[in-house]
C-alpha cells in the first residue's frame, strides 16, 4: 500500500511536469525556414552589409515545391540584420535548415569580416555543416537563381556543393566549421569555392584563396583541379595530354597524393610531392597504338609535373598555404617555435613534384 | 570479466563529455595536457585496482553494511558525509551542465526549470529503487546506446575533415610539464570504480586482473577520442574556442544518407539517457550512504526530506550557475575530487587490510 502511494505521487508529479511546457514550443506552421543566407556589401547608405535570407515557402500542391521568398536588410552586423528581418516576416525565423552560406566577392575581399564567420559559429542554431561559398556577382543574385531541375529551394546548390549530386574535380566545397578552423589554425589557409550565378544555373569551377582575414587570390578551373588533386578529395577527373599532334584525355579514377617536407642541414629545404594517377583513356584526336601508351604516360607525367609545380609556386608566391604544408611542418617538429621557423622557410622552399601516370585501360576501343 | 564493474567505469568515461573534461583538457593542450593524460592513465588504473581489491573483500556488501557495527559513529558520519558531498556534486554538475546543453540546442524556448523538473522526476524514481534495479537500468541504457555512440565515433574517425596533422601538432607538445588541472580532469574518466561503495552489493566474487586490462585499453581509447577528435575537427588553435567541444564536433559530422543528417541531434538523444543514468547512479550512491548514516530504518518523511534537498540544490544550481561559472567551478571540483579520491582509496585500502587480517 505504501509503495503504491509513492508511485502514485510520482505519476502525479510527472503529469504536472508535462503540463508545464505548454507555451514554449512553436508549431511548424508558425515557423519560416531559412534555407540559405547571403551576405553582400551594401551599395549605398551608411550601413555596411546587405544580408539576405532565402526562406522556403511551403506550398500545398505537389508540382510547385521550389517556391521561395528572399528578404534582405541593410545593417552593420549580422545579428542586427536578422533582428530587423524578423520584424518583416510574420513567422518565427528558423535557421535550423540553413544549409548554404554565400558571401559576395566584395565582402570576402575586404578585411575585418571575422565577425561574420564567428557569428555563424557562435549561433547555436546554424549548423556546422552548412556549405560556405563565395558568390559572384553578388550573394543576392546567387540566391535568386532558380534552376529548372530544382525540387526544393536551394537544393541545387546543396547538391552541387556536396558530393551527393554531381561529382566534379572543379568544386572544392567547404563547411562553415572547417572554414572557421582554417581561419584560426596556423599553417593552413581557407579556400572557398566561387559560385557564379547565370540565368537558371550556377557555374562552380573556381576557388578563392584566403589568408587569415580576406581573399587574396583566385584560381581558375584547371588550377582548382590541380589543387583538388593535392588535397586528395576528388578522384574522378580528366587530364589532357598533348604529344606532338595528338591530344588524348585520360579519365582518372584514382589519384593519390603524398608530400613530405625535407629540411636538410646546410641545404635548401624542399617539399617532395608524389602524385600517382590511374585512369582510362577517354578521348584521342588520333589513333593511339597500345604499344605507344607508355610514351603518352610519360608525356602526361611531364605535363602534370609542370602544371602542379606552377600552381604550387603561384600559391607560394602569394604566401598562402591552402594545402597545409605549414601545419604538416608544425606537427612533425617538437620545438615550440616551429611556426616562426616555418614562416622563414616557406617563401624560399622549392617543390619537387613526381607524378606517376598509369593508363590502365583504353576504353572499349583499342 | 565482471560486467557490472565494467558498466560503472564505462559510464564515467562516456559522461566526461558533459562534465567539461574535454574542455579542460583542450584548454591546456599546449601546457601539458598530453603528458597529463599519459600520467592520468596509471593513476586511474592504480586507484581502480586498489579500491576494487579492497572492497571486494566484502562480497555483496556496500559501505553502509560493512561499517554497520562500527563503534566510531562520528568517524563514520564524517566519512559518509564527505563522500556524499562529492558524489552529489558530481551528479549536480552533470545535471546542470546537461540542462544547459539541452536548453541551448534542443529547446531554447522552454524554461530551464521545467526541463529540470522532467529530469528530476525521472531521477527520483530511479534513485529510490534497490541497487540491483538501478544496475539493471544502467545495463539497458548502455546496451541501447553504446553501439550508436560507437558508430558516431567511428564516423568521426573516418571523416575526411578530421585533420590528423592538427592532432599530431598537439601531440608534439608532449614534453610540457603536466598541469594538475589536466591530470585531475583526465582521471575523472577512470573514477567510475568509486561507485562500488554502494554497487559492490551487486558484485559477486573477486575482480580478476582481466577487468583492469580491459579498463586500461578502453580508457586509453576514451581519453584519446575525448581529447583529440575535437582538435582534429576544430584545430589545435581553434578548438579551445568552443564551450562544448564535443557537441560542436557532433555538429560538424554529417550522415549523408541517414534520416537525420545532423549528427548533433542523434548525439544529444543518446546522451539524454546516459546523463540520466549517470546522475542517477551518483545520486543513488549519495542517497544510500545518507540512509546508512541513520541508525534506525529510514522513515518516509526523512526520505522525502532528502529528496527535497536534492531537488532544491539542483534548482538553485540551474538558476545561479551559467555555463561559464559552472566550467570554472568544475575545474576546481576536479582537483578536489582527485585529492579526495586518493585519500579515500588509501585509507580504505589499509583499513580493509587490517580488518581482513
Amino acid at each position: 500500500m505504501k509503495m503504491f502511494s509513492k508511485w502514485g505521487w510520482m505519476v502525479i508529479i510527472l503529469v504536472f511536469v508535462f503540463l508545464l511546457n505548454g507555451c514554449g514550443f512553436k508549431d511548424i506552421d508558425k515557423r519560416f525556414f531559412v534555407v540559405s543566407i547571403g551576405v553582400d556589401l551594401a551599395k549605398d547608405g551608411p550601413k555596411k552589409y546587405l544580408v539576405s535570407l532565402k526562406f522556403a515557402v511551403p506550398s500545398p500542391s505537389k508540382d510547385k515545391t521550389n517556391e521561395f521568398a528572399i528578404v534582405s536588410e541593410k545593417a552593420d552586423s549580422m545579428s542586427e540584420a536578422v533582428r530587423i528581418i524578423k520584424t518583416k516576416v510574420d513567422k518565427e525565423v528558423d535557421f535550423s535548415h540553413a544549409k548554404v552560406i554565400v558571401l559576395s566577392e566584395q565582402v570576402v575581399k575586404e578585411k575585418g569580416n571575422a565577425g561574420i564567420f564567428y557569428w555563424f559559429a557562435r549561433r547555436r542554431d546554424i549548423q556546422g555543416i552548412a556549405w560556405t561559398a563565395i558568390a559572384k556577382p553578388s550573394a543576392l543574385a546567387v540566391l535568386k537563381v532558380k534552376p529548372k531541375s530544382e525540387n526544393l529551394p536551394s537544393n541545387a546548390l546543396i547538391l552541387s556543393l556536396g558530393k551527393d549530386g554531381s561529382e566534379t574535380p572543379y568544386v572544392i566545397s567547404e563547411f562553415i566549421f572547417d572554414m572557421k578552423y582554417k581561419l584560426i589554425e596556423k599553417g593552413i589557409d581557407p579556400i572557398l569555392p566561387i559560385i557564379e550565378a547565370e540565368k537558371d544555373l550556377f557555374e562552380i569551377n573556381k576557388v578563392g584563396l584566403f589568408n587569415k582575414s580576406h581573399m587574396v587570390m583566385k584560381l581558375g578551373p584547371e588550377e582548382t583541379k590541380i589543387l583538388n588533386y593535392l588535397r586528395k578529395r576528388e578522384e574522378k577527373s580528366a587530364v589532357k595530354v598533348k604529344k606532338g599532334n595528338t591530344t588524348i584525355v585520360i579519365d582518372t579514377h584514382k589519384v593519390k597524393t603524398k608530400y613530405k617536407i625535407y629540411t636538410p642541414k646546410g641545404k635548401a629545404p624542399y617539399i617532395k610531392v608524389k602524385v600517382s594517377v590511374e585512369g582510362t583513356m577517354e578521348e584521342a584526336t588520333r589513333r593511339v597504338p597500345n604499344e605507344k601508351l607508355s610514351d603518352y604516360e610519360k608525356a602526361a607525367e611531364k605535363s602534370l609535373n609542370r602544371e602542379i609545380e606552377k600552381v604550387l609556386v603561384k600559391i607560394q608566391k602569394a604566401n598562402l598555404d591552402p594545402i597545409g604544408f605549414g601545419l604538416r611542418y608544425r606537427s612533425r617538429h617538437f620545438n615550440n617555435d616551429d611556426w616562426e621557423e616555418w614562416k622563414w622557410i616557406y617563401p624560399a622552399i622549392t617543390f619537387k613534384v613526381h607524378t606517376k601516370v598509369q593508363i590502365a585501360d583504353t576504353g572499349l576501343i583499342e | 570479466m565482471n560486467r557490472y564493474y565494467f558498466y560503472l567505469v564505462l559510464l564515467n568515461m562516456l559522461i566526461n563529455v558533459i562534465i567539461f573534461v574535454p574542455k579542460i583538457l583542450i584548454d591546456y593542450r599546449y601546457e601539458g595536457a598530453v603528458m597529463g593524460i599519459l600520467m592520468a592513465i596509471p593513476i586511474g588504473i592504480t586507484l581502480n585496482y586498489f579500491y576494487s581489491k579492497a572492497i571486494t573483500k566484502f562480497p555483496e556488501q556496500g559501505l553502509p553494511e560493512i561499517l554497520a557495527n562500527s563503534k566510531h559513529r562520528w568517524l563514520k558520519m564524517i566519512h559518509f558525509g564527505s563522500i556524499q558531498i562529492i558524489w552529489f556534486s558530481a551528479g549536480l554538475i552533470t545535471l546542470v551542465g546537461f540542462i544547459d546543453i539541452l536548453s541551448r540546442f534542443v529547446n531554447p524556448e522552454m524554461p530551464k526549470l521545467s526541463l529540470l523538473a522532467i529530469y528530476l522526476a525521472a531521477i527520483f524514481l530511479i534513485i529510490q529503487l534497490p541497487t540491483e534495479r538501478v544496475m539493471y537500468f544502467l545495463e539497458i541504457v548502455l546496451f541501447l546506446n553504446i553501439p550508436l555512440i560507437g558508430f558516431i565515433i567511428f564516423k568521426a574517425f573516418t571523416n575526411e575533415y578530421l585533420s590528423w596533422d592538427s592532432m599530431l601538432e598537439v601531440g608534439t607538445h608532449l614534453f610540457e610539464r603536466p598541469s594538475l588541472k589536466s591530470i585531475a580532469a583526465a582521471t575523472y574518466c577512470f573514477s567510475g570504480y568509486a561507485n562500488l561503495i554502494i554497487f559492490n552489493r551487486v558484485i559477486k566474487g573477486k575482480l580478476k586482473i582481466w577487468n583492469f586490462i580491459v579498463i586500461f585499453f578502453i580508457g586509453v581509447l576514451n581519453l584519446f577520442t575525448t581529447f583529440f577528435i575535437p582538435i582534429g575537427f576544430h584545430g589545435s588553435d581553434g578548438a579551445q574556442e568552443y564551450l562544448y567541444p564535443w557537441i560542436s564536433t557532433a555538429d560538424s559530422l554529417r550522415l549523408t544518407y541517414s534520416p537525420i543528417e545532423r549528427v548533433i541531434f542523434l548525439f544529444l538523444m543518446f546522451y539524454m539517457s546516459i546523463t540520466l543514468m549517470s546522475v542517477s547512479v551518483h545520486w543513488h550512491v549519495a542517497f544510500e550512504l545518507l540512509k546508512g548514516t541513520f541508525k534506525e530504518k529510514v522513515s518516509m518523511k526523512k526520505n522525502w526530506l532528502v529528496l527535497a534537498f536534492f531537488g532544491g540544490c539542483s534548482i538553485v544550481g540551474v538558476i545561479f550557475l551559467n555555463s561559464l561559472i559552472l566550467h570554472k567551478l568544475t575545474i576546481y571540483w576536479m582537483m578536489f575530487r582527485l585529492g579526495f579520491e586518493i585519500i579515500l582509496v588509501g585509507s580504505f585500502f589499509f583499513w580493509a587490510r587490517r580488518r581482513a587480517a
